[in-house]
């Protein structure tokens, strides 16, 4: 069973600690994505897997094995790096069998464990280019297809798509889901991109300043943030966030509400706002209004709605989507 | 085929070629500054060869009229002169110990210390300290160091009660001597070339061979020589140009002997061209080493440093 186990895991650059104290199961089988901002310590988590970061404190478990100073190499896992990390001078068919020759496979297995690869990938009439004759979504091909070869107990991916053009992305997305489901493997991987966490992970971990808020299935973090971070960061456009008196009626230090859980109403409703933008686009219209005593908001309207800049609208937000937030950010029941 | 395209896929005829060099720029560009370097390149370069081209062909002491025209006579006395054989092979020895000593050790130390530490800041300044004394000067330390009497061979044959020996004296070991100066004093400067290709070697690249390499020799030979084959052949080439010029260093050594058996071809040039006041002949043995740097230049370069193929 490749579980990962991160067992009060510290991590110090220096005298700058980046990751206090994490601990957290990752089962057999899953698809873990880290997702955070920015210097949220994701990546240097996954380094800490992969054995390409030493681990301050604490221990890490593969498949129930200490793996904390076990070289990379003996961890039984592989990795997709951001920059695809190919090397220049192989052939697509050398780069993927590389690690398999170094490991002493023989030449016949290695040829017919790439070519299986290759051909899962779609990379069987490029095995003789290199990488620099290669586009970006087919280098990143090679680089899972590396993985793959490895059959490792767990691949981790590191921001892999974010050097991807956008329709690229969403296709690579597809493929990445797929792999997972056709491999079954345990699968853990990092990236800001709070879409791509959505689509792909069957468990995400949500982390800010190295610290883990909140760890659960897509949907749970989308309808059931346990704190103001989690409420903030998943979905887009972002949960609408109320302080102040619109707040203190519903006995909250800060109420959320998702776009999608406001009605818009041309006769009054529960508030009133004046359209300050309307931004459609094609399936849905948002609208980024301005709602006295409550700031500036913004709700979704059905992609056919036309609003015009300055036009009073009633607002209705659904009083069973309401999120409350107490003043340290923690959702209260 | 658009008819545009059929167009702009003709090649273009030399007067449009310069029309539209002159409207993007390019033109003004090479009128600027192509003359002044062609004016330098002639004057320091082409004209002395082609002066010395001349003067190989005539009897000419370096004072008085060129007048003595001997045609080709210098160059078959050169051909035929034992210690000029010596010389070539000398100049040939020398370019084998920089390829198989000098490169590799560079190369070895280069991989131990071309990370950014503090200690190792400290190394590259110790191993590069050789490669910045002047080469007159590493001479004279080496001189001192081999001296028989009062050298640190001497020392060395004291402490082990041995009796005193000349290196720099003893024809089987004063060119071997001159090779380990010659090692000492220019390795520092290819194992900075080594270093300076080894920090460009993206990071992640090693990360992802660490995932992949059992042993540290693996990652070394698969990965980093392979990434940094460009500059380890431009290494090479300086090394095979730069053994054909050693002279400096042979001078203060041993100044070509004992009996003229330690001269490189430049250093022979010096002493039957120069020092025994016959220019013209010394004129040959110029335009026969250009020659032969021009030959061996191309040679590697057409072998070896492939365009755009080197990395």
């Amino acid at each position: 069973m490749a579980t990962v186990q991160f067992k009060n895991v510290n991590k110090c650059f220096g005298a700058t600690e980046v990751i206090p104290d994490i601990s957290l199961n990752i089962p057999h089988g899953s698809f873990t994505v880290f997702v955070g901002p920015s210097g949220c310590g994701k990546s240097t988590l996954l380094r800490m897997v992969a054995g390409l970061e030493e681990v301050s404190a604490g221990s890490i478990a593969i498949d129930q094995q200490d793996v904390t100073f076990v070289r990379p190499v003996d961890r039984g896992v592989a990795m997709v790096f951001q920059s695809y990390a190919l090397y220049p001078h192989m052939n697509v068919e050398q780069n993927i069998g590389f690690g398999l020759k170094m490991a002493k496979v023989p030449a016949d297995e290695v040829k017919r464990r790439v070519h299986a690869a290759a051909e899962t990938l779609q990379l069987d009439q490029l095995l003789k280019r290199k990488p620099g004759e290669l586009s970006g979504g087919q280098r990143q091909r090679v680089a899972i297809g590396r993985a793959i070869v490895r059959e490792p107990k767990v691949f981790l991916f590191d921001e892999p798509l974010s050097n991807l053009d956008a329709a690229l992305r969403t296709q690579m997305r597809i493929e990445l889901a797929q792999l997972h489901k056709r491999l079954g493997a345990t699968m853990i991987y990092v990236t800001h991109d709070q879409v791509e966490a959505m689509t792909l992970a069957d468990q995400i971990v949500v982390l800010n300043k190295g610290r883990i808020e909140q760890v659960g299935s897509p949907m749970e973090l989308y309808l059931n943030p346990r704190t103001l971070f989690v409420a903030g960061f998943i979905g887009s456009p972002k949960m609408n966030l109320i302080n102040g008196a619109t707040a203190g009626r519903f006995d909250a230090h800060t109420l959320g509400i998702r776009p999608e859980h406001i009605d818009i109403c041309h006769d009054a409703g529960q508030w009133q706002g004046k359209v300050i933008i309307s931004e459609q686009l094609g399936s849905d219209t948002y609208l980024h209004l301005d709602v006295p005593g409550a700031g500036n908001i913004i709700a979704r309207a059905p992609g056919d709605a036309s609003f015009t800049a300055g036009q009073q609208v009633g607002l209705a937000p659904r009083n069973d989507c309401l999120h409350r937030f107490d003043a340290q950010g923690q959702a209260l029941e | 085929m658009t008819d545009a395209k059929v167009a702009a896929a003709r090649p273009l005829t030399a007067k449009a070629r310069i029309a539209r060099m002159y409207r993007d720029g390019k033109l003004t560009t090479i009128l600027l500054f192509l003359p002044p370097a062609l004016l330098l390149f002639t004057l320091f370069v082409v004209t002395p060869i082609l002066n010395a081209a001349h003067l190989s062909l005539y009897r000419w002491s370096g004072f008085g009229e060129v007048t003595d025209y001997v045609g080709l006579k210098n160059y078959s006395t050169l051909f035929a002169h034992s210690i000029f054989h010596q010389s070539m092979w000398n100049s040939v020895k020398i370019i084998l110990a920089s390829i198989l000593l000098q490169i590799p050790l560079a190369l070895g130390l280069a991989l131990l210390i071309y990370r950014k530490t503090p200690t190792n800041t400290l190394f590259r300044l110790v191993f590069l300290a050789p490669y910045i004394l002047a080469e007159i000067a590493s001479g004279l330390i080496w001189s001192f160091m081999f001296d028989g009497d009062y050298g640190v061979s001497a020392q060395v044959a004291s402490a082990l009660s041995m009796p005193s020996f000349y290196i720099l004296a003893d024809k089987q070991f004063a060119f071997l001597a001159i090779i380990t100066v010659i090692v000492w004093k220019y390795f520092g400067f290819h194992m900075m070339i080594f270093i300076a290709a080894l920090q460009s070697v993206p990071g992640e690249l090693l990360e992802a061979a660490s995932l992949d390499c059992r042993k540290s020799w693996q990652i070394v030979a698969f990965v980093k020589l392979p990434l940094i084959s460009h500059a380890i052949k431009l290494s090479v080439f300086f090394s095979i140009i730069g053994s054909l010029q050693v002279f400096d260093i042979i001078i203060p050594l041993t100044n070509g002997g004992p009996s003229n058996s330690t001269h490189s071809i430049v250093s022979y040039l010096y002493t039957f061209g120069l020092t025994r006041l016959n220019v013209g002949y010394g004129s040959a043995v110029g335009v026969a080493l250009f020659l032969f740097c021009v030959f061996t230049a191309l040679t590697y370069k057409r072998l070896v440093i492939r365009e755009g193929k080197s990395a």
